[in-house]
């Protein structure tokens, strides 16, 4: 052990440069990781003539505020609709169903695993993680023609029927929360004569709040952001939700308004910003509680 | 009683019971039978037994996507692990507005893929990015991010690394879960940061780093996408043309939904193999914690 | 749980059970009790489908048995495929010429030969370049909506004076490549600045430079793709990547504008020459107006004069997909878009020129693209070529595409990319033959 002359002295030197540094550090990157986003903004923002400038400017010559109506209004003249509140009506429909299906059946799901016995449950968790690692393209195919056979291929119910069935994930995440709910406390309920439905519904989904906020947040951001699933299964232009709408600024042959383009995704991306930052801290402390160890 | 409980368990599996059988099972499998299959779509399946394998070994188009995909996994795995515990482990040090950082760092994760895309385009431009001009002011002339075959996966790696926020959230859950105890043990025996992050930190979190790993690799072999939006067919000369790109190109532009579903099954078994790997080597590095 | 919670639940239930019920609205199509409804699934968006838009309602509004139902459908050619292939087609499908093997090969489509024959609709209404192509293996399979042909379009003011009219213009492919040799202008840096053509603007068409070298993919039973007029092709191709240096090409086409905006880089003078179809005109028009150009066929190579005056025709079709409740009544409407003044104010509105013979004088002295003349002419010379008809064409033109892209970067040289692209096609068009086509 190397003997230094001034531990404590040392050491409250060592933290303090530890934080400075940790400081820049954290200044600097952020404002790297930021820049794309402020780009999209101040693009957002631009005459359509701004857009492409060599070298690019930051400040618009003039703000156009008047952007964002227009980026909500684009094509709306030869559609007879407002394309982009179309398109984010769906989308809440179809997010509101999957997230409240989630947290349904999940905890649940997770609930039985992890703390009724049953024979078999074990092996059978097992075997939901290992589904993990399925990739979706191998079940592209035929859970497609699945849904073309119900006739679902057109509507929403592909995007959020499944969500009513659990999910690997989500089980898994939940079913480490449940197991660091003393039994104890099951017990004496069952004791008392209560059942393992009323066990749930009132003793061990109060105290869950942080991790179905979890699972209700992953599954917001997931179903909000979906690309590839409204891809498949969506066909009519008015049906279509925010993350495949924004495709249609970019006509068939080319021509994009990007600043209206950059308007619309920064209307998309606001309400996931904004439940993210209020439901932060909650978000946070349901993974640690969940324990993904 | 056992009997009692084992029906109420079943019966709240129930919804995954079906879930797995309806979504998961019967798809693989069916999935597994199709590919046997000559399957246009619009005409019953002809069994055709292992043509479509063959075929698959035979394609150059094949090989060359999946070739593509393994690079992109090695490049985007490790580095987007290394960005991501980097930020939690910057993070972790409780310093003055972390929710703000927190909230910056995690930021991109949830930009759309088509808004991600297009922006991307704009800032990797050759002419007007903004990419071009920061290379410029430090007097390097940059390379074509969009245009050159050599670099276009980088590009994608590197948006990768952009959108970690996730990954760095579950890290620093887990940062946070590390005994004070310990950190405290290692100081007395006179450990530096550098040490403590070592020999203390990273073995805690390692179960943290294995799953986040397994399923940055998982995640990372169905890329899409965000290739769909940036380099449509792959563009240019097919170096962003992308396993799960061939797939979907294959069933639902070529429609060859048999030859799809080998590519899937194939795909599977990869990932199959890559996770089995990843957790074996990880048997000497990870530290569990006895429940 | 406490009365809150049970309360709480419930109204989560209701919004749930509501949004279902909204969804499902949200999904369903209007239709009209007392009337046939006719599904017309089209590609288009923005203007081009306000004018066809128009002529839905002109057709809805001069009877009242049928109603046409206009969606606007992306990728409309797959998702008719798959609505084909789960028995719930759109009854009219508004997909490309180049699909119509493809979908015919796959027993996608409603055979339209009696249909038409009994509307007169036949080889003498419409001109042979485009009529021609609508027939695969015997039959019709479908009628256009709107054709196009394709022209060298020309900035007078970015040429030398000596060659700044349509009569001065090289008219061959040599004499083009002097031409950009001596106009184009790079920075000191090496950047280009303007060029003077560039085969890989706008695009579009990167896979069928071949065709104007007389090369053709495919001569009905084999594949061509590494024919020596195809190689010659891309050995042209090339030869601009060495000109002007693959990297600055790419960087300075990365930079060009979208081409519905003042940024083309046309209207912008970046490039003094641009291939492009009939529509361009229009654009213009819009843009950049007061923008003076001129439109000249596609030079021919020097030593081919039997190829002078070609152009690359194409159209967007309709067609009725198999399976298709109302086969007649979608028919009518068909029947209805092809009536000469329906076609003519359909092409005027996108812009293009006209698919049939007989074409009335209005439409060419009140367009407004003065070259119109020029891509009619174009489209009825005998000497105009169709992509070749093959149900792997989209797999045909990918590895053109590639093909392009792998010579343009200099990454292969073009007899080996072509003899690369001719192997992998080669492979599956057996593949295709033998499956698909069970021979």
């Amino acid at each position: 052990m190397k003997a230094t002359t001034n531990p404590a002295g040392s050491h409250r030197r060592d933290k303090k440069l530890q934080h400075v540094f940790a400081h820049i550090a954290l200044v600097s990157l952020s404002v790297l990781f930021v820049i794309p986003l402020l780009w999209m903004v101040s693009t957002s923002l631009k005459p359509i003539g701004e857009t492409l400038t060599n070298p690019p400017r930051w400040i618009p010559s003039h703000i156009l505020f008047n952007n964002y109506p227009d980026a909500i209004s684009y094509g709306s003249k030869e559609l007879g609709y407002i394309p982009l509140l179309v398109y984010a009506r769906n989308t809440i429909i179809i997010t509101i169903l999957a997230v409240g299906g989630a947290v349904l059946s999940n905890s649940i799901v997770a609930y039985s695993f992890a703390r009724i016995k049953w024979p078999g449950r074990d092996l059978f968790f097992g075997v939901t993680l290992a589904t993990m690692m399925i990739p979706f393209p191998v079940l592209m195919v035929p859970t497609f023609a699945l849904f073309k056979w119900l006739g679902w291929v057109g509507t929403f119910k592909p995007l959020w029927v499944p969500a009513f069935f659990a999910s690997a994930f989500s089980i898994f995440l939940l079913r480490q929360f449940y197991r660091t709910i003393p039994m104890e406390l099951s017990e004496a309920a069952k004791i008392d004569g209560c059942s393992e439905f009323r066990i749930f519904t009132d003793i061990i989904a109060p105290l869950s709040r942080p991790a179905l906020m979890v699972v209700a947040l992953f599954t917001f951001m997931g179903s909000w952001n979906d690309f590839l699933g409204p891809l498949i299964y969506l066909v009519d232009q008015n049906t279509f939700t925010l993350s495949l709408g924004l495709q249609a600024y970019q006509s068939q042959h080319g021509g994009t308004p990007f600043n209206l383009l950059m308007a619309a995704s920064c209307l998309v991306i606001l309400p996931v910003v904004i439940v993210f930052f209020l439901a932060q801290k909650v978000f946070i402390q349901g993974i640690a509680t969940s324990g993904l160890k | 009683m056992i009997r009692r409980d084992a029906r109420v368990g079943v019966l709240f599996a129930l919804p995954w019971i079906f879930g797995f059988l309806i979504f998961l099972a019967y798809p693989l499998i069916a999935s597994l039978l199709t590919s046997f299959t000559s399957f246009s779509v619009l005409r019953p399946p002809t069994f055709i037994g292992l043509q479509n394998y063959n075929e698959l070994f035979h394609d150059q188009v094949f090989y060359q996507s999946l070739t593509n995909t393994l690079l992109y996994v090695l490049g985007a795995v490790p580095l987007t692990a290394i960005v991501a515990i980097g930020l939690a482990l910057l993070l972790n040090t409780k310093v003055k507005g972390m929710s703000i950082y927190r909230t910056l760092f995690f930021l991109p994760t949830l930009v759309p893929m088509v808004a991600l895309g297009t922006l991307f385009l704009w800032v990797f431009n050759g002419d007007y990015g903004l990419f071009k001009q920061a290379f410029l002011k430090v007097g390097v002339t940059p390379p074509g991010w969009l245009t050159d075959p050599t670099w276009s996966k980088w590009t994608l790696i590197l948006i990768s690394m952009w959108g970690c926020g996730q990954a760095m959230v579950i890290y620093l859950a887990g940062l946070q879960d590390v005994p004070v105890s310990l950190y405290e043990a290692a100081e007395l025996d006179g450990a530096k940061s550098w040490a403590k992050t070592m020999h203390v930190t990273l073995p805690m979190i390692s179960p943290v780093i294995l799953f986040n790993v397994v399923m940055s690799i998982i995640g990372s072999l169905q890329i899409f996408a965000v290739p769909y939006v940036m380099f449509p067919g792959g563009a240019p000369a097919r170096s962003a043309y992308f396993y799960t790109s061939y797939l979907y190109d294959n069933a639902f532009q070529y429609q060859r939904m048999g030859y799809a579903s080998a590519m899937g099954w194939v795909l599977f078994l990869i990932t199959l193999a890559l996770t089995l790997i990843a957790l074996k080597l990880s048997e000497k590095h990870v530290h569990y914690e006895s429940n | 749980m406490t009365a809150r919670e049970v309360v709480g639940l419930s109204a989560a239930a209701l919004v749930m059970v509501l949004a279902s019920i909204a969804g499902d609205r949200a999904v369903t199509r209007e239709g009209r009790p007392d009337k046939v409804t006719v599904t017309y699934w089209e590609k288009w968006t923005g203007d081009e489908a306000k004018e066809m838009r128009k002529v839905v309602d002109a057709f809805n509004a001069s009877q009242d048995k049928i109603f046409v139902q206009y969606l606007s459908i992306s990728g409309v050619d797959t998702k008719t495929m798959l609505a084909t292939a789960g028995g719930n087609p759109p009854d009219v499908a508004g997909i490309w010429l180049e699909q119509i093997a493809q979908f015919s090969d796959a027993k996608a489509l409603t055979d339209l030969t009696e249909m038409a024959r009994g509307n007169g609709l036949n080889s003498d209404y419409y001109i042979k370049g485009y009529w021609d192509p609508l027939n695969y293996r015997g039959k019709l399979w479908a009628l256009p909506s709107t054709p196009a042909s394709i022209a060298l379009h020309v900035r007078p003011d970015l040429v030398p004076a000596d060659v700044a009219t349509p009569e001065t213009f090289p008219q061959t492919i040599e004499g083009l490549d002097k031409l950009v040799d001596r106009i184009s202008k790079k920075k000191p840096g090496g950047d280009l600045e303007m060029a003077g053509f560039l085969p890989s603007n706008p695009g579009w068409w990167n896979w069928s430079w071949g065709m104007y070298f007389g090369g053709k993919l495919f001569d009905g039973e084999n594949l061509t793709l590494d024919s020596p007029e195809n190689i010659r092709a891309y050995k042209w191709i090339s030869s601009y990547a060495k000109r002007f240096g693959a990297k600055e090409v790419q960087s300075f086409q990365s930079g060009f504008g979208t081409f519905a905006s003042p940024q083309d880089p046309f209207m912008q003078g970046k490039v003094a020459t641009e291939i492009n179809g009939v529509w361009k005109g229009s654009y213009i028009r819009v843009y950049k107006p007061g923008l003076k150009w001129f439109a000249v066929p596609f030079p021919y190579p020097e030593d081919r004069p039997d190829l002078k005056g070609h152009s690359h025709l194409s159209q967007d079709v309709l067609t009725i997909p198999r399976g298709s409740k109302h086969p007649k009544e979608a028919f009518e409407f068909i029947r209805f878009v092809q009536r000469q003044d329906v076609m003519e104010g359909l092409c005027k509105g996108h812009g293009k020129n006209s698919p049939l013979q007989k074409v009335s004088e209005a439409f060419f002295t009140t367009n407004q693209n003065k070259f119109i003349r020029l891509f009619d002419g174009l489209a009825r010379s005998p000497r105009a070529f169709n992509p070749p008809q093959i149900g792997i064409l989209v797999q045909l033109r990918s590895e053109m595409d590639v093909a392009f892209q792998e010579v343009s970067t200099e990454k292969k040289t073009p007899e080996q990319a072509l003899h690369d692209a001719q192997q992998r096609v080669t492979t599956l068009w057996t593949t295709y033959k033998h499956q698909v086509l069970n021979r």
